[in-house]
């Protein structure tokens, strides 16, 4: 489920990014010095292609590195857990290697990662990261008692812990500004002031435009994990998040994720509430992401909370007639929300330990160059001439097919590598460095998304009424200014993975959480609901839950600690 | 005579050296893997190497009975298990009843016809069919479609989500799929039953049910036995494809069988060990079972199988 998650965002994250790309300098054609043709393994958590790179990406690496990519996917290879078992059983995972954190740190101490502290000085790209990249290999370190430089973050930028340069906050209610003005744009206090205009609006609208039934909310179970996923995602609207067990804060509190006080239970009962009065999609707990993602791109949906959802629908044309979903913030709210991925986002890049020392130094200087400004442009918007241009200001602007070039996708002119250019795009779908990172060519991000050229053909009719109406500029600005939202410093750390017990307990408390959650949803009355509720307590208390959660909470004291530290 | 002999001993060495890839093939891919069993008394997690797992003798059989809602939850899954073996047992005469009919049916075309139809789903796989279940069953599907348009109910009624009968309905979709499949052996079957019964039966004056009462059903009962011992051998083994994909909140509870169980629990955890300590036990459990099946059918029919 957690692949199928991050593969989504993925997905959603190029979907947002490309509705506005861009591309970079010049196609300089030096194999530069590389004699031998290259080809590297790359064991990727994050890839949804398996194979050899293709394509305009293909051509561009190629020409520059004289490397040629060979992705593996444990996500389609069909049985992730087997691959990830069989190739680490036989030592050697990959040339380059792309896990999650905590996986990261089991492959240091199985050996199956090199220690590059003695090259990577050499790499000055790297080497503005330094700090980020010294930090999370001394936590590695001091966990496994080595010594050593292992493992790169991913999604790094350099814009300080703190900051939080993005004008979308991940999750918040967002409704489609027409339907929202049609019941009055009433301003909302709390969840029942949520549920009474969803109700109005999906009493006026049963169905979309083409007939087909539509739901104020429309949930699916493909992403649950401990519990319910969508409910996770809505926690953060009341200021906690939620880790395995336990709910964070973010006043850096700590509560038990199963308590009735805790923001988990308000929002189970928000989905009961809303199902009461029918705003729920009957077919929640059966369809699958791939169904729900449909039904949102038809306009079946009335709200949407993840950033990325405005990707299945806005765009600027939608936006002159207010048809775009936009936030709505609610008066009680309290955003948690990280702040942009400084230290990274989860995961990390290392080499294979098996790889010679000539091997090694290729695959350092493909990471340097993947951390380089040309190569993250390559990787966040495309190429130059192509899905962008330089304008006389030496500012960037995204062409008509750089625009939609996720929505709809063309052939590549054969000059530039031709064939498909999303199945041509970058399929390692992991970065060094955050698309947020400022672009020292520019002085603007290397997303498409902020750039003054695609923010001016952003800014709609729509746009304007709700800036007038909430007084603020984007959803971000609105929610700090009315003290409604504090980033929290994202940190990112190797926590080390559960031992055999505790991943046992938590996946038997899991699927009773996530079953009862689901048919608490769907629970006739409050009492059902809470009787319910008692029940999964009880049993999950059975099945070792206390422990589990001394265990989160001690697991995470790390990030709460590093956290403090960084807000002093 | 030496060279008898010799011809003699050459003669064996000759016939053993056929049967044995076979028997390579029978060490190598069912006797090799039980040496997998071993990771249900290790510590065992990727991606450390087996060779670092730490020992842990029987802990993770006794985790399985150590706690009293575990006891319970592997109490109503054995119930699940045996229930919907047992009903698939109990009806497992069906595909004979099937053979008979179908073989009764004269016109050759439309008997070809019923049979490949009925055989046709047996190659659908499961995630198929539940794709077939939810488009005919889900909030939108065909059934509420119609129920709606024909005003016998105002709000779609959510199939796949009740928790009741559920035992019934995955019988009934086994049964869809199985039927013409089961009904195969026994269409061979009756081909091998003596015609001369038949036609001296009717010089008797048998007429139709009379011929499959007393000649056609004695005939298939053998297979019908053998078919059935193999099937209680496995009882535990009621697959898991069916009910993975059928499963949800709602009829977990009375859906999830052994096979599944290890799944929901070991594989979502990454926990091998727990799992193969798992399946170690069904294994055990199924060679308990056959033998059992194997004597009773010794002392009843006085004919063993094994």
């Amino acid at each position: 489920m957690k692949t199928g998650k991050w593969t989504a965002l993925a997905a959603a994250a190029l979907m947002s990014t490309s509705v506005f790309g861009g591309s970079v300098p010049a196609l300089a054609s030096d194999t530069s010095g590389y004699d031998d043709e290259l080809t590297i393994e790359v064991y990727d958590v994050a890839a949804n292609y398996q194979g050899e790179q293709i394509g305009w990406y293909a051509k561009e690496i190629k020409d520059r590195l004289n490397i040629k990519l060979n992705i593996i996917a444990p996500q389609v290879s069909g049985d992730a857990a087997s691959l990830y078992s069989t190739r680490t059983a036989s030592g050697d995972l990959g040339d380059i290697i792309i896990l999650d954190n905590s996986d990261m740190q089991d492959c240091v101490d199985a050996g199956l990662v090199m220690d590059i502290s003695g090259e990577i000085g050499n790499y000055e790209n790297l080497q503005k990261y330094s700090e980020q990249i010294n930090l999370f290999n001394d936590d590695i370190n001091s966990a496994l008692g080595t010594t050593g430089t292992w493992a790169i973050p991913a999604e790094m930028n350099s814009n300080g812990p703190t900051d939080y340069k993005e004008s979308t906050v991940y999750s918040m209610p967002r409704l489609r500004w027409d339907l929202y003005q049609e019941q009055g744009a009433p301003d909302l206090q709390n969840l029942d002031d949520l549920l009474d205009v969803l109700e109005a609006i999906q009493t006026a609208h049963p169905t979309n435009d083409s007939g087909d039934p539509a739901y104020a909310l429309s949930l699916w179970k493909d992403w649950d994990g401990t519990s319910i996923e969508t409910v996770n995602q809505l926690t953060k609207w009341y200021g906690q998040e939620v880790n395995g067990s336990i709910l964070i804060g973010s006043d850096n509190s700590v509560t038990d994720l199963l308590d009735k006080n805790g923001a988990y239970y308000k929002m189970l009962k928000f989905f009961r509430d809303a199902n009461e009065r029918g705003l729920v999609d009957p077919d929640s707990a059966t369809q699958d992401w791939n169904t729900a993602c449909d039904k949102m791109k038809q306009g079946r949906v009335y709200l949407f909370w993840y950033s990325w959802q405005y990707g299945f629908w806005n765009s600027p044309a939608k936006g002159e007639e207010d048809q775009n979903y936009i936030g709505i913030p609610l008066a009680d709210m309290n955003e948690f929300q990280p702040s942009d991925t400084y230290y990274g986002d989860g995961r990390a890049w290392a080499v294979g330990s098996q790889v010679d020392e000539e091997k090694r130094d290729r695959i350092l200087a493909f990471m340097d160059w993947l951390a380089s400004p040309e190569g993250l442009m390559l990787q966040h918007v495309g190429q130059e001439g192509v899905t962008y241009t330089v304008g006389n200001d030496g500012k960037y602007t995204l062409t008509d097919q750089g625009l939609t070039r996720f929505s709809e996708s063309f052939e590549v002119p054969e000059e530039y590598g031709g064939g498909d250019w999303n199945d041509g795009n970058n399929q390692v779908n992991q970065w060094l460095v955050a698309g947020i990172e400022t672009n020292p060519d520019t002085g603007e991000t290397y997303s498409s998304d902020y750039w003054a050229s695609f923010l001016a053909l952003n800014d709609t009719k729509e746009n304007k009424e709700w800036k007038e109406k909430f007084g603020a500029d984007n959803e971000v600005e609105y929610l700090e200014k009315n003290g409604q939202m504090n980033p929290v410093p994202s940190i990112n750390k190797a926590l080390g993975s559960d031992d055999t017990d505790t991943a046992l307990m938590r996946s038997e408390c899991g699927k009773q959480i996530c079953d009862t959650s689901w048919r608490a949803i769907f629970a006739g009355s409050q009492e059902e609901f809470d009787q319910m509720w008692d029940e999964l307590t009880e049993t999950v208390k059975g099945l070792g839950w206390d422990t589990l959660v001394e265990y989160d909470k001690a697991k995470y004291q790390p990030i709460i600690d590093a956290r403090k530290a960084v807000e002093k | 005579m030496k060279s008898g002999k010799s011809r003699k001993k050459w003669n064996s060495i000759r016939l053993f050296l056929y049967v044995l890839p076979f028997i390579v093939l029978v060490l190598v891919f069912s006797y090799y893997p039980l040496y997998g069993w071993i990771y249900a008394f290790y510590d065992y997690k990727p991606p450390k190497p087996f060779s670092q797992a730490q020992f842990v003798g029987l802990k993770w059989f006794r985790s399985l009975v150590e706690n009293p809602i575990k006891v319970k939850q592997l109490l109503q899954v054995l119930e699940n298990t045996f229930a919907m073996s047992g009903i698939t047992i109990g009806t497992s005469w069906l595909p004979m009843i099937f053979a008979v009919y179908l073989n009764e049916i004269r016109n050759v075309p439309y008997r070809k016809f019923i049979q490949t139809v009925t055989t046709l789903p047996n190659f659908i796989s499961w995630v198929l069919v539940y794709s077939i279940a939810f488009s005919m069953f889900s909030s939108t599907g065909m059934m509420n479609s119609f129920l709606m348009k024909i005003g016998a109910i105002d709000q779609p009624i959510l199939f796949l989500q009740s928790s009741k009968h559920v035992w019934l309905t995955q019988w009934l979709w086994l049964t869809w799929k199985n039927l013409g499949w089961s009904a195969i052996m026994y269409i061979a079957a009756l081909s091998g039953i003596d015609e001369e019964l038949y036609e001296a039966a009717r010089v008797d004056g048998a007429n139709r049910r009379q011929l499959i009462r007393h000649i056609t059903i004695p005939g298939l009962l053998p297979t019908y036995f053998v078919l059935l011992m193999l099937s209680i051998a496995n009882f535990l083994n009621n697959g898991m494809e069916q009910y993975y994909v059928f499963q949800n909140a709602f009829n977990k509870q009375y859906i999830q069988v052994l096979d599944l169980y290890v799944y929901n629990t070991a594989m979502g955890s990454g926990s091998y060990s727990v799992s193969v300590a798992i399946s170690m036990l069904k294994s055990i459990v199924s060679v308990i079972l056959l033998g059992a099946a194997n004597g009773i059918s010794k002392a009843v029919r006085g004919e063993s199988f094994i």
